[in-house]
């Protein structure tokens, strides 16, 4: 327990002197990458909760984060804006401007509650099933972000949101995100969560709602979905529904399967080394000069190395890179008693 | 066993690592440096390639003719993946890591908007080659330009070809309401249209990506007369399918749109069907073009391998010469003087036209190219510019 608290609090504490240090000491494109690793942070520790401990496999988690991002950014327009770039907006939407916190705030609880809804008749379904369905549900979220062409300016891009998602705002959003993360996960719910995951019917002999269960678990997910939505439109300004789509799914879903799916530590370690490996083969894929050799520039190359790298993580560690373990400070042995081995394959 | 693949995996991954970090490349005069950010994979990689290659034949150009200042530009490419988050990573890398003195970016909108706001901080001048609306210099500010005519002026052209030269007073309008450019273009349509006393008789949309456009045929066979002509704001995958419909039930007036039809999927999808078809361009590259143009169509083959694949392979060539010619005109390498000597261009003469920036406007005046489809084969229909300009 001490050994937890002792590691959790060293990890806000360094995140929040990367938070606030990180503008002095870096490049504004290190600050780039830091925040986009916090941001993707959240999007996976969020995405976790349902795809990995509770065993809901969801690929709708994007539409959560695209409908937050539009929804937010559509608050935050100055009132000028709503009038040049959404002629048609509905009166009651077109003469106010929310500030940042408040935006962010109203997508969070709007998309828990929206995934309340998706939820109930969803969360039914088990297994591959709910993977489908769920991606039903991405696509209506990208089928209605292009129709609502009132509110979102279609497949046209959406533009002039302003720029406000900083170091600080991200680091203090990915804090409370683990923080509740980490209460929930190792908390009795969170015990009901692996046992409906790992046995469904054995977790319901016992006395416990299994969709109750999964429909805490994916809104709680949907709520910092929406919250992360709106911190990425307000760091991108310009956006549109191709954004919010399957090639955004399939990066997130990669980065939680390579760090683990059932390790909070996992999910920010495989958001890290995905987005370092990728910056990393963005610019190495230009070409380059090593003495007299001359590699020449092979654009798209990035892509092919990076699935390359995927397909041998899942053949070496099927598990990913953490497992079900979470990181930990050694010398604090005690921690270990948070670690669940079952299923680790020696 | 797994270990030690780990752990090999782990040293070749830290090498490389060490390896990027270690790369850097000397020069005898340290080149000046020009951010070009392009979209090589992903859904608008067929224009962003070719405006690349001519990018990079004129840097050559310029440095086998002893460079700008004395010093040897060097163009610094990034694929951006057609992807905002990867755009705007780019443009912070091209800032701040290589420190670049200008850009020259992309041929859509979407991706100089996703650009913008970062440039316009950092006080760093853009041009963009192919990206045509005329808003985009209001929306982020003044250290973007167009070096290719705005959407306000080719839909004018259009318009006033179709009046003028086809004949036609009425008309039915087709828009893709899915991209910001042909919403643009069909507004600036309209506007030219009924100015010029021409009458349209319907109008219909869809949305990029549509397969059948039974309905909106359906209706344009139901009108009490012909129209004399369909401008159909359209990208290229689109309108090669409206133009076989089209043609399959019988409708066989002309149609004209915009520089999103100028690639050769024209001509190799649209086939037969691609008859009478009209658009209009930032310039005519092929048989029987102005002695310019066929020296940048040498230079290209030359260099590429391959013809000009549209006409942003020679925007790809201006941007990067009006650049140069900025830097040069400047007198220094310094961004904020190098913006000032931009919008002072005048008469900068490019394979595109002439361009020149009136005080305070962003967007050149330059001649439109209307290109006709007549024997399977693309001409020349028309090279002017518009009487009537709508407001932006």
């Amino acid at each position: 327990m001490m050994a937890r608290a002792v590691t959790l609090a060293l990890a806000l504490v360094l995140m929040a002197a990367i938070a606030f240090g990180a503008p002095y000491v870096v490049s504004d494109y290190m600050v780039r990458i830091i925040l986009l690793i916090a941001l993707n942070s959240i999007f996976v520790l969020s995405l976790s909760l349902s795809n990995g401990f509770t065993g809901v496999f969801s690929l709708g988690h994007v539409g959560f984060i695209g409908a937050g991002a539009y929804l937010s950014g559509i608050l935050t327009l100055t009132v000028e804006q709503k009038h040049s770039l959404l002629p048609h907006l509905p009166a009651f939407l077109n003469w106010f401007s929310l500030p940042f916190l408040p935006a962010t705030l109203v997508a969070g609880v709007l998309m828990t509650l929206l995934a309340v809804i998706v939820g109930y008749p969803l969360m039914r379904l088990s297994g591959y099933f709910v993977s489908v369905a769920t991606m039903g549900f991405l696509i209506i979220v990208n089928v209605v972000l292009i129709n609502a062409s009132d509110f979102t300016r279609g497949a046209r891009t959406f533009t002039g949101v302003p720029l406000d998602t900083s170091l600080p705002w991200v680091f203090g959003w990915l804090a409370v995100t683990l923080l509740v993360l980490w209460r929930l996960v190792y908390s009795p719910f969170g015990r009901r969560m692996k046992a409906v995951r790992d046995d469904t019917i054995a977790a319901s002999a016992v006395g416990i709602d299994v969709l109750k269960t999964r429909l805490l678990a994916f809104a709680i997910g949907a709520f910092f979905a929406g919250v992360g939505g709106s911190l990425y439109a307000h760091y991108l300004g310009s956006f549109s529904p191709v954004t919010f789509y399957f090639a955004m799914t399939m990066n997130l879903i990669a980065m939680l399967v390579l760090g683990g799916m059932g390790s909070l530590s996992g999910a920010i370690i495989g958001v890290i080394s995905v987005s370092i490996l990728s910056e990393l083969l963005r610019s190495v894929e230009r070409g380059f000069t090593i003495g007299d050799v001359t590699i020449p520039a092979l654009y798209g190359a990035s892509q092919i190395v990076l699935g390359f790298i995927f397909i041998l993580i899942m053949i070496f560690r099927p598990k990913g890179i953490m497992g079900e373990r979470e990181l930990s400070l050694g010398f604090l042995n005690s921690s270990a008693k948070i670690q669940f081995k079952q299923g680790e394959v020696k | 066993m797994t270990n030690v693949t780990r752990r090999t995996a782990l040293g070749l991954g830290l090498s490389a690592a060490l390896m990027v970090g270690t790369t850097g490349r000397s020069y005898a005069a340290d080149p000046i440096k020009i951010g070009f950010p392009a979209n090589l994979t992903g859904n608008a990689a067929s224009l962003d390639a070719p405006m690349l290659n001519g990018g990079k034949l004129a840097a050559a150009e310029i440095n086998a003719a002893g460079g700008v200042l004395g010093r040897p530009i060097e163009l610094v490419v990034y694929d951006t993946k057609s992807d905002a988050t990867v755009i705007s990573t780019v443009g912070s890398q091209l800032i701040d890591s290589d420190k670049v003195v200008g850009m020259v970016a992309y041929s859509d909108s979407d991706s100089v908007l996703a650009l913008g706001p970062q440039i316009q901080k950092a006080k760093i001048p853009l041009i963009t080659p192919g990206a045509t609306s005329p808003k985009l210099p209001s929306q982020l500010g003044d250290e973007v330009f167009l070096a290719c005519f705005g959407d306000n002026v080719q839909a004018a052209v259009g318009a006033e070809f179709a009046l003028n030269k086809l004949n036609a007073k009425t008309g039915y309008l087709l828009t893709d309401i899915g991209t910001e450019y042909t919403t643009l273009l069909s507004d600036y349509f309209v506007k030219t249209y009924e100015h010029g006393g021409g009458k349209l008789l319907g109008k219909d949309s869809y949305k990029t990506g549509d397969k059948t456009f039974t309905a909106q045929i359906a209706k344009i066979k139901a009108l009490p007369e012909a129209p004399g002509f369909i401008y159909a704001a359209s990208l290229v995958d689109e309108v090669t399918l409206i133009l076989k419909q089209l043609r399959q039930a019988g409708i066989n007036v002309p149609v004209v749109g915009g520089d999103g039809y100028d690639s050769p999927l024209l001509l190799q999808v649209g086939g037969k069907a691609a008859e009478n078809t009209y658009f209009t361009t930032h310039s005519y590259i092929g048989e029987g073009a102005t002695p310019k143009v066929q020296a940048f169509m040498t230079a290209y083959k030359a260099a590429n391998k391959v013809d000009p694949e549209n006409a942003f392979a020679a925007l790809g060539y201006d941007a990067v010469k009006l650049m140069a010619d900025a830097i040069k005109r400047a007198g220094a390498v310094d961004s904020a003087k190098i913006r000032d000597a931009i919008a002072a261009t005048s008469g900068f003469d490019g394979v595109t036209g002439t361009i020149t920036y009136r005080p305070g406007i962003a967007v050149p005046d330059k001649s439109v190219s209307v290109i006709g489809v007549k024997d399977g084969k693309l001409m020349l229909a028309s090279e002017s510019a518009p009487t009537f300009i709508p407001e932006p």
